[in-house]
């Protein structure tokens, strides 16, 4: 493993601070990180210098290429040759016609840290224990080899959950039955207990949960991780209303229902603290910083406005530190708020729009 | 004048006869934003007023429209028409300074659009019209005689609806005024995205006409209000409908199976760009020309270009040819800047952009020209790729063929979808290709510049847009026959 792994991994546990100095520590190694991707990954290279940016010219953070997420599906992004990847995460291709984006990791080591430090810090910090006892509502990383959420979810579990932490979705979907048992028996503990999976999970629980008349009161300092949102997996619910039915069907009080913002896309999470408020303010450890932008110019927005979100991940190490989503957003002190996809233009007049063309393709 | 927060600043939408305005309650649809801002005030009916705006309607349609030579009425709209080519007129002046708050377009294109589109109704091109429909135009007016013997008359609906869609200024001009020239009782649904321009063409048909002007209503509702559609839909008996395949398919289904449904979906259209065209004194027109045909209207026209096939083997490649076009679109930017798009239209334009960008990295000779500000984009495509839709906005496609003649067989697969071609070739080719693409779908075929703006008399998607709304009586030879056997000098 080369020098700029090391650099990235002795950064993620340092103290930064904050102000002109931290400001400083991140624009040097995104600095140097952005070197090294535009030296050995040659389709970021030639995207960088399509848009005239190269090492020699970039001196701020900002100034540094952010990739479309988009690419994903049509490049292979990674620093070392795809034979040598450790693990190829992909994307759910729900967008372009189920075309998957692969995301290459040479090593899932900086991965790991990047989660494990973060995941304490937001998730388990308040929990007052190393471990607590977790439900996952996900398939394992053995059924879901190329999903980054299931290597998360496992990440989760194994370093973070006590022993007895189990996944509760198999091949026959929901073990509900099994659940109810052990919420039960989570209730009747008065231990906390941790729920965590995909937002679509929870809401088919609940359904289910409605329809046989249950809910729980877990125990005092118990706490719900969701994310990813419903991907036309499941109802959708505005946040508000999801939040709301997690606390009544589970007794987890809605700041302690803690929302994940990632991407397979990147190899750090975003956290909120609670969904007292939605939109809830998301943030991220100090390798990560985020831009909003004007789509269009790449540019930075007026502070305050909204715009397109740039993810500048310095963890993403071997693959591209800078993403450009296709989430809304607008900056504020101490993080962002996520307002939705920015997608599903119609044309405004009588032209024929992308959609349509592609359902009369199909006939 | 200004616009602002001051409630007294808001403008009436849509015109409608027999009930009193005070009754009707109104929705306010915001535009522009800040000092620019417009509110527009549309009509919302209730079950009774819809009943009693169709009941006025088709009597007056009974009672005068229908009673009126055909002359009478193109003289009428020609009135009209040349009111609204005067820029002092006040209602071409409301139109200059409101049309491009509403759709975002560049003022000056707006007014160039106006007056090109308007020509095509002044009187003479209107006689164009039906001439091009009716071999004896007279045949509205009175039964004519018929070549295989016996008398025709055509006659409109006595109650046509049309649906319009799109933010395209003035485009309900084209469907309100076929009906009128069929002497139908008329009521159109304003689109939402253009709320003003045919109601306020109807009032100023009443003014100069009033009796006319109790001819024909514009209303609105939101669209996809089932309640309110089914509502109009019970009183027309023809219904004309323009937007996408999802609106339309949701209006047929509620349209009553007596009542006939004419439907026009969004299209699509591209250019042909011949190696004649390519040489080094014509190429320069030629982009020219490409570039009005994509900046107009933003490519929001069904008849905008969103794909070029440029010839190989000219003294010029396409992908110089791309690059003349950039240049010509960067103009087209500084003399009409493109309107100001959504965040989502904006998502859509990058988007493309970036993909488009994409497919340069792996070195297959791909070119991107495109304004770093995102105004407009140019991708030139060395690959054998077909027809496909752009973000719209002024992003287009320049794909390299070697013979335009491999054009049709690109674009057939998208039958159901195509329109304009846009052509710039020499008289031999034009016709070589007519026939392949016409077999392939495309309905009209016109020059490269000219694709935003159909002839007077054109047959929008191929069709007779004034035969399809009429219905022919005929006096049969042996009526006729019997009738001379029973006239009070018969021997």
């Amino acid at each position: 493993m080369s020098a700029i792994y090391d650099r990235v991994l002795a950064f993620m546990e340092a103290d930064i601070g904050t102000g002109a100095a931290a400001d400083e520590a991140f624009n040097a190694l995104a600095l140097a990180v952005f070197a090294h991707q535009f030296e050995h990954n040659q389709p970021y290279r030639r995207f960088a210098m399509q848009r005239g940016r190269t090492p020699r010219g970039v001196k701020s953070w900002r100034n540094i290429p952010a990739v479309p997420i988009n690419a994903f599906k049509d490049l292979t992004l990674s620093c070392r040759p795809a034979e040598e990847s450790a693990r190829i995460f992909m994307t759910s291709g729900t967008t372009k016609g189920g075309i998957r984006g692969q995301i290459h990791h040479t090593t899932l080591a900086v991965y790991d840290r990047s989660m494990l430090l973060n995941f304490r810090r937001r998730f388990m910090a308040e929990a007052g224990a190393e471990r607590m006892a977790m439900g996952i509502l996900f398939p394992t990383e053995t059924a879901m080899p190329n999903s980054s959420l299931a290597h998360y979810l496992e990440l989760a579990r194994a370093e973070c959950g006590t022993p007895d932490s189990r996944h509760w979705i198999g091949e026959a979907g929901i073990d509900i039955a099994g659940l109810y048992d052990r919420l039960d028996a989570a209730e009747r503990s008065g231990q906390p207990f941790a729920l965590l999976g995909a937002s679509y999970g929870f809401v088919h629980l609940m359904d289910a949960m409605a329809r046989d008349g249950r809910r729980f009161a877990l125990p005092e300092g118990s706490r719900i991780l969701d994310t990813g949102g419903f991907k036309g997996q499941s109802r959708e619910l505005e946040p508000d209303e999801f939040y709301g039915q997690l606390a009544a069907f589970f007794g987890v009080p809605r700041e302690r229902c803690i929302n994940m913002y990632g991407m397979t896309e990147l190899s750090t999470q975003f956290y909120d603290d609670g969904n007292a408020v939605c939109p809830s303010l998301k943030s991220g450890p100090h390798w990560i910083r985020s831009r909003v932008v004007d789509p269009l110019s790449g540019r930075d927005v007026q502070a305050g406005s909204m715009g397109v979100l740039v993810h500048h991940d310095l963890a993403h190490v071997n693959s591209v530190a800078a993403i450009l989503t296709e989430d809304a957003g607008i900056l504020e002190e101490g993080g962002f708020r996520l307002l939705g996809r920015v997608a599903g233009a119609q044309a405004k007049g009588c032209s024929l729009a992308v959609e349509d063309f592609l359902a009369a393709a199909r006939g | 004048m200004a616009f602002g927060d001051d409630p007294s600043v808001i403008e009436l939408a849509g015109h409608l006869p027999g009930l009193p305005p005070d009754t009707v309650e109104r929705r306010v649809l915001t535009f522009g934003s800040g000092a620019a801002a417009l509110r527009v005030a549309v009509p919302v009916l209730d079950a009774e007023q819809v009943e009693r705006v169709a009941a006025t309607v088709r009597a007056a349609a009974r009672g005068y429209l229908k009673t009126l030579p055909t002359a009478h009425i193109v003289a009428v709209i020609d009135a009209a028409i040349q009111r609204l080519l005067d820029r002092e007129d006040p209602w071409r002046r409301k139109a200059e300074r409101l049309l491009p708050v509403v759709t975002g377009y560049d003022p000056e294109m707006v007014r160039l659009g106006l007056t090109g589109y308007l020509k095509t109704f002044r009187a003479h091109e209107l006689r164009r019209f039906l001439a091009e429909d009716f071999a004896n135009p007279l045949v509205l007016d009175e039964f004519q005689p018929a070549p295989k013997g016996g008398f025709t008359r055509a006659f409109g609906p006595d109650l046509l609806l049309h649906v319009w869609a799109g933010n395209v200024p003035g485009l309900p001009l084209w469907s309100l005024i076929s009906g009128l020239l069929v002497k139908s009782g008329t009521v159109g649904k304003l689109p939402s995205a253009e709320p003003l321009f045919a109601g306020w063409f109807a009032q100023l048909l009443a003014e100069i006409d009033p009796r006319l002007g109790e001819c024909l209503a514009v209303v609105w509702w939101k669209g996809g209000d089932a309640a309110a559609e089914r509502a109009w839909l019970a009183q027309a008996d023809t219904v004309v409908a323009y937007g996408g395949n999802a609106a339309l398919a949701a209006i047929r289904d509620r349209v009553p199976v007596t009542t006939r449904f004419l439907p026009y979906g969004h299209k699509i259209s591209f250019a042909l760009v011949s190696r004649a065209a390519l040489d080094p004194r014509r190429s320069g027109e030629t982009a020219r020309l490409a570039a009005h045909d994509i900046a107009r209207y933003d490519q929001q026209g069904c008849y905008s270009p969103q794909t070029l096939f440029v010839e190989r083997g000219g003294r010029l490649s396409p992908q110089d040819f791309a690059a003349m076009l950039a240049h010509e679109l960067a103009v087209q930017a500084r003399k009409h800047p493109r309107r100001v798009l959504s965040m989502a239209e904006a998502g859509e334009v990058a988007g493309w952009r970036d993909g488009q960008a994409m497919r340069g990295l792996d070195g297959s000779g791909h070119l991107l020209l495109s304004d770093p500000a995102g105004g407009w984009c140019v991708s030139c495509i060395d690959a054998p790729d077909g027809l496909a839709p752009t973000a719209l906005n002024r992003t287009i496609s320049v794909v390299a063929v070697d013979d335009l003649a491999e054009v049709a067989g690109r674009v057939a697969p998208h039958r159901a979808v195509l329109q304009t071609a846009g052509i710039a070739a020499p008289p031999e080719e034009l016709f070589r290709l007519a026939g392949p693409l016409g077999a392939a779908g495309v309905t009209r075929l016109c020059a490269l510049g000219s694709m935003t703006a159909p002839e007077a008399g054109w047959h929008h998607d191929g069709r007779f847009n004034l035969l399809d709304l009429v219905t022919v009586t005929e006096i049969e030879r042996s009526a006729e026959a019997l009738a001379e056997g029973l006239a009070r000098y018969a021997d």
